[in-house]
């Protein structure tokens, strides 16, 4: 039998605003109201300032080719990478460059990370490219790209 | 094949259907990703809470109890429900059990249809993980007259399209696409032992009656009552054909 | 209303320097503000969390910024190194303001 250890939420403690470095979006994502549109060119544009990204064999992004249903899409990306104080992955984000806010996470890793790798699952409007982009602790930037065709059923 | 077309002639008044298995088929790779996901099931969530909610009535050891056996053959006894029990004098599911011991204890009864119940019999089930599933049909005239029924319930059409269980879940029709959706096979699909399952498409966790109502629903069927007779039955019917397969709670469908 | 979460780390028992699989999930809707209620036919509110942070022994590893392209009851999974006893906490917030915690002990085998 498998037990599970179970932990309960234990309310409200801290005020979280110093702790969680604030996303570079936080600005531009204030102006906008209603539903958080946010394209990918414009995420892209801000995040990397305009440089853009190499797309690198040492980032892999796994996520299926067919989805079995657009509202839980598993994604797994992995870079390669030594994960030391000198040279570790910094951040892994993670966007579904047709969705109206194409922005889905962005994993701030540090060396005690250990392994630059991550996963979820994310919901896909439409079929469309799935992209991983990669800042590293040096300053460049590297991503890889995967198209998910969506089928969306509704019998059954 | 001329049986399938004319099934699917009369589904395709009630969904487009397409043919393009081609198109919608998943490559392996696909497949071992989702396989993956269910390592981190969501439904562990609440798995977790039917494992809280059974502890609030004293864990697997007052169910044991309750059942009159030790807690060492208990997964055994539970891969394989729904049985005949003198105690109901009918043929239950585990969750029916669940409702009797709450009752026996002075609570009252989680709703067949709570998602209590769905987590606490998602949990009790997971007991029995890996045990292989033993329902015996034959065990009494009473199971002989449960899986009979099942099987009528199954075969049966009904409803505004003239539909039954079999109408999709037949041989004949096994593969064939329905709206971008393969018909399934229940054997192959084990779902006597996956059950309670995490549906993406709902982002909930769904036990194997609440399954068959999403059909019946679908097909325009009269929805059919959980815990009912029929109901039952109709889980006795499916169970057994994963009888063998081993139980792997909880799983993870579309 | 409560939150059910959960912190699971793979394999079940590690010993000091091992790197291991920590998967934190949550029992969440996410959602996007853009989804109709069928029986009201009104628009549900936007509700997702918008923020995860991982700290073990009181030192943060990791943080997330997250939005509502997620999927309901999300689960995020890294790694991290063992190293020594200690808690690992999980602080997630929502967009509606709420702040939420759950925490583990880590114990080392050997
Ligand atoms: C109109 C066709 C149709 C009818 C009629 C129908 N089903 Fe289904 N059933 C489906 C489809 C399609 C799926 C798969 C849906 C999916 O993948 O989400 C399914 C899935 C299932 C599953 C889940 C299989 C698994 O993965 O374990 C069960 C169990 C099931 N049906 C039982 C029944 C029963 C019992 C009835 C009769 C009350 C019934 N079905 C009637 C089309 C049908």
């Amino acid at each position: 039998m498998q037990r599970r250890e179970f932990f309960k939420k234990m309310g409200s403690v801290v005020a979280v605003s110093a702790v969680i470095p604030m996303m570079s979006f936080a600005e531009e994502a204030k102006k906008l109201v209603g539903p958080n549109e946010f394209s990918y060119e414009k995420a892209l544009n801000i995040i990397t300032s305009g440089k853009g990204a190499t797309a690198s064999p040492k980032v892999t992004l796994k996520a299926p080719e067919i989805a079995e249903n657009g509202a839980v899409v598993p994604v797994t990306v992995e870079v390669e990478s030594p994960m030391t104080e000198s040279d570790y992955v910094k951040t892994i984000h993670i966007f579904a460059t047709k969705n109206n806010n194409s922005r889905c996470i962005s994993v701030h890793l540090t060396p005690a990370n250990a392994k630059a790798m991550f996963s979820a699952r994310i919901k896909l409007g439409s079929t469309q490219d799935v992209v991983a982009l990669i800042e590293m602790s040096d300053g460049s930037f590297l991503s890889a790209a995967q198209s998910v065709k969506v089928t969306i059923g509704g019998c059954g | 094949m001329k049986i399938a077309t004319k099934i699917a002639l009369s589904l395709a008044l009630l969904c487009s259907l397409s043919f393009g298995g081609e198109q919608f088929s998943m490559s392996d790779a696909d497949r071992a990703m989702y396989a993956e996901m269910l390592e981190n099931n969501p439904a562990d969530l609440m798995v977790a809470n039917g494992e809280r909610l059974l502890a609030d009535l004293g864990g697997s050891e007052a169910l044991a109890k309750y059942l009159g056996m030790s807690e060492d053959t208990l997964p055994e006894y539970i891969a394989g429900f729904p049985r005949y029990m003198e105690k109901f004098k009918m043929v239950v599911g585990l969750d029916q059990v669940l409702q009797g011991m709450m009752h026996d204890a002075g609570k009252k009864p989680y709703k067949l249809k709570s998602p209590e119940m769905f987590d606490m019999l998602a949990f009790t089930k997971s007991l029995a993980n890996d045990v292989k599933i033993n329902i015996d049909v034959n065990a009494n005239k009473h199971m002989k007259d449960a899986y009979a029924l099942g099987q009528k319930t199954f075969d049966t059409k009904r409803g505004g399209r003239g539909l039954s269980c079999l109408s999709c879940h037949a041989p004949a029709v096994i593969g064939l696409i329905l709206r971008t959706q393969p018909l399934p096979d229940l054997a192959v699909q084990n779902s006597g032992g996956t059950w309670p399952a995490y549906r993406m498409t709902k982002s909930s966790l769904t036990t194997l009656q609440h399954r068959f109502q999403g059909c019946m629903d679908n097909a325009l069927l009269k929805v059919i009552p959980l815990g009912s007779p029929e109901m039952v039955a109709l889980e006795v019917y499916v169970t057994e054909k994963s009888k063998g397969q081993a139980i792997a709670i909880p799983g993870l469908k579309r | 209303m409560e939150n059910q979460s959960l912190i699971k780390i793979k394999p079940k028992k590690y010993a000091n320097g091992e790197v291991v699989n920590v998967s934190f999930m949550v029992m969440h809707p996410m959602e996007t503000g853009m989804r109709k209620d069928k029986k009201t036919g009104e628009i549900v509110p936007a509700q997702y969390i918008n923020s995860v942070k991982f700290e073990y022994k009181g030192k943060v590893i990791t943080t997330m910024n997250v939005w509502e392209s997620l999927s309901a009851n999300p689960v995020f999974t890294t790694y991290m190194k063992i190293d020594g006893e200690g808690e690992l906490r999980v602080t997630y917030t929502e967009n509606t303001g709420a702040v939420s915690q759950t925490s583990m002990k880590i114990t080392p085998k050997g």
